[in-house]
């Protein structure tokens, strides 16, 4: 079912009761969906994303796992290999590193390396971003490091509406996903959420708001700063939340840049080499001759995440976005 | 409502001083001095500690783990090493820290989120507060601190150096890759570094028999190669006595060696954790019974070595110096934000250069966006 055809009754959820109700729902409806990762069970989840799972499914469908990210991932592509959709979970995306091993050597390359034979039907779920005063290592945005890798989604819903149809989505296909969930939306934001069962499309990028002058391209936590920003900036903004990061929906960044003839990358993460690398070459490699100004980046620094007294000024915001809207907007030939 | 089930660890282990305070064993050669400066180190430690966790609940620290009840694990580890040598502390070991004089003000400004930086140019380290022993910066990224340890310890090999290199690691951590690398690394090099297992009995809110199913985290470096002890945690005189041995056989040329010491995380794993959500709490009433300080302020105080009076002086002592690190800390102004650029590369790239200028205007209210050119704003 596409976003478009989601009608009925609604409840306000937000993005931690999403997860927690679309994992209940899949769980319910696939045997084979378990949930691999430490601090899941009892405890629910450090920002109880799994709370009262385990009593609902037992420990094994909700398994607590010695404290190792390596042997968690490797252990959930040997399941998936052998058909269980699993669904680790990496507690913060800054301790996902010492499981890059297994997420090389057999997560990405298993379905090619088979020639197709051997799938790895797992959903990857990693808790990210900062801004919320966290400690060191604890609010990474390194989405490039999996985006540059070829043979995994990465799923990055901007709120509880997007990411209850890309969970349930993700967890049904057959390709390997990585699911991010940043941590500040978790709950500092409450919206509608659809009650029936519905899925979103992982390739598909939502344009959030249309507007005919200039395209912010964005994702994950910057989407509502964005839109925060275009209310604030003299100029009819076109926001696209890109909700899928690989495979990248190319066609509506295109479509919507050759409208408008200026674009905007906005996001979280460092600037060399995060996606708004990407973004700027493809849009200049396909609507140069559309385009009314440079394409600005609206970004984090070029730095390791700041400690929090100085997270606020490392952070992208509305403001920054609104920055960069307003240069595309005054650029002169 | 889930709750983990709790399995009691073996009190099978190498204890000097009962949890009542009396001995079972020969206490170590130390002075009266020596044995008043652990106690007093141990009750800095949770004092600290205490008031860190009421700046938490006020907003001035973000988050803290404490080692309130574990305080003579770290420490007798800690006190076993000798100005030079090398340290490479976690977050869970405060009093070992404490011991060899890091300043409590750096420390509490650290945890108020300020820049390292910052507090280098506020609360400068001189001749005078420079620890005798070397500490890495604390590691936060579970297991990673322990290769480097193996690789600290192989350098003074190789250099010929009497300096031993000591770690720490929870029992939960024992879990990651980083661990065996290093058991491994230690053993074929027979490196002089000491390896000490905190077993608090939990990570966050996985228990420990979710961890291995080995009986013991001790018996984990028979299949290194690497000797092992397992202590009572709580038992400052155990874990003092067996850390010095490890330390003697490293700095003697003998190898690293594996210390367990069993202790319990009696508090929440930080200021973010409720253990009552995942843990039984009854567990918890067990082992304050085994309180490493009750025990030895308890032989301290039947020996001779302390008396009532003192401990009401030292209480008072320990507020002071809690107070003024506090006042201290305080005073450190909050980080500029320009020092996030700071110490990642000598010298300055375009790219830093850039960014530190568009960060500037952006704090001045200007567009950071309006460089066409390369050649800079205006
Ligand atoms: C590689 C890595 N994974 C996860 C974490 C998050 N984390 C911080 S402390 C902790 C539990 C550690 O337990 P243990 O090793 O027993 O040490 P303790 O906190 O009990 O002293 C976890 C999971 C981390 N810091 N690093
Ligand atoms: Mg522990």
């Amino acid at each position: 079912m596409s976003d478009a055809q989601v009608t009925g009754e609604t409840t306000e959820r937000n993005l931690v009761e999403t997860i927690n109700e679309t994992l209940a729902a899949e769980m319910r409806t696939d045997d084979t969906v378990r949930l691999l990762g430490y601090d899941i069970g009892p405890i629910g989840g450090v920002y109880r994303t799994t709370e009262g799972l385990i009593d609902e499914f037992g420990d094994e469908r909700v398994i607590d796992t010695p404290l190792s990210e390596n042997g968690i991932l490797g252990t959930a592509v040997g399941m998936a290999m052998r058909g269980e959709r699993v669904v680790p979970e990496i507690q913060f995306m800054g301790f996902f590193y010492p499981a890059f091993g297994q997420f090389m050597y057999t997560l990405v390359k298993m379905r090619e390396r088979s020639g197709g034979a051997v799938d790895v039907p797992l959903t990857v779920r990693m808790v990210c971003g900062g801004g919320v005063k966290s400690s060191e290592y604890h609010s990474e945005s390194t989405e490039s490091y999996l985006v540059h890798t070829p043979g995994v989604r990465v799923v990055y819903p901007s709120g509880p509406r997007e990411a209850k149809g890309l969970l349930a989505a993700s967890i049904r296909h057959d390709d390997p996903v990585v699911f991010m969930e940043h941590k500040k939306l978790y709950r500092t934001h409450r919206e509608p959420v659809p009650d029936e069962e519905y899925t979103l499309p992982l390739d598909r990028a939502r344009v959030a708001r249309e507007g005919e002058d200039v395209t912010v391209v964005t994702w994950g936590a910057m989407v509502r700063e964005a839109e925060q920003a275009a209310d604030a900036v003299d100029a009819d903004v076109e926001i696209l939340d890109l909700r899928t990061l690989s495979p990248l929906d190319i066609e509506t960044v295109l479509d919507s840049v050759k409208k408008t003839g200026r674009c905007v990358v906005f996001h979280e993460a460092r600037r060399t080499l995060g996606l708004g690398a990407e973004l700027t070459a493809v849009v200049n490699e396909y609507a140069f001759d559309r385009l009314l100004a440079p394409v600005q980046r609206a970004t984090g620094y070029d730095v390791h995440f700041p400690g929090n007294q100085i997270e606020g000024e490392y952070l992208p915001d509305a403001q920054r976005a609104k920055y960069a809207i307003e240069a595309v907007m005054g650029y002169e030939f | 409502m889930a709750l983990w089930s709790e399995e009691r660890p073996s009190e099978d282990f190498y204890r000097v001083l009962a949890p009542d305070g009396t001995l079972v064993g020969d206490p170590p050669d130390l002075d009266d001095d020596e044995l008043r400066e652990l106690y007093w180190t141990m009750k800095l430690t949770r004092a600290f500690e205490d008031k860190a966790l009421r700046m938490q609940r006020s907003g001035e620290v973000s988050i803290i783990s404490r080692c309130r009840g574990e305080e003579a694990t770290p420490l007798g580890a800690a006190a076993a090493l000798s100005p030079g040598d090398w340290c490479f502390p976690l977050y869970r070991q405060r009093s070992g820290l404490v011991y060899w004089g890091v300043p409590l003000d750096r420390q509490l400004a650290n945890l108020m989120g300020a820049e390292p930086e910052t507090i280098d140019d506020h609360l400068p380290l001189d001749d005078a507060t420079e620890p005798p022993v070397n500490f890495s910066p604390g590691y936060v990224p579970l297991g990673a601190n322990l290769p480097n340890t193996v690789g600290s310890a192989l350098t003074d090999k190789l250099n010929d150096r009497d300096t031993v290199s000591l770690t720490f690691v929870g029992d939960g951590s024992t879990s990651q890759g980083d661990f065996h690398d290093a058991l491994n690394f230690a053993g074929v090099f027979e490196v002089p570094a000491v390896f000490i297992c905190q077993n608090n009995q939990w990570a966050i809110s996985v228990p420990a028999h979710r961890q291995t199913a080995s009986e013991t985290f001790a018996e984990k470096s028979d299949a290194y190669g690497v000797p092992n002890e397992r202590v009572d945690g709580n038992d400052i005189f155990a874990v003092y006595e067996k850390a010095t041995e490890a330390v003697e056989r490293a700095r003697n040329g003998e190898g690293p060696t594996f210390v367990e010491c069993v202790t319990y995380r009696i508090v929440e794993h930080n200021t973010a954790d409720e253990p009552s959500v995942y843990r039984d709490e009854e567990q918890r009433e067990y082992w304050l019974e085994r309180d490493p300080i009750d025990r030895y302020e308890a032989y301290l105080l039947a020996e001779g070595v302390l008396t009532d009076e003192d401990i009401d002086a030292m209480e008072d002592e320990i507020s002071e110096e809690v107070a003024s690190a506090v006042a201290a800390a305080r005073d450190v102004p909050e980080s500029a934000p320009h020092r996030m650029f700071d110490n990642h590369l000598r010298g300055e790239s375009w790219n830093e250069s850039h960014q530190r200028a568009e960060l500037e205007r952006e704090l001045d209210g200007k567009n950071p966006f309006v460089d066409w050119t390369g050649e800079g704003f205006e």
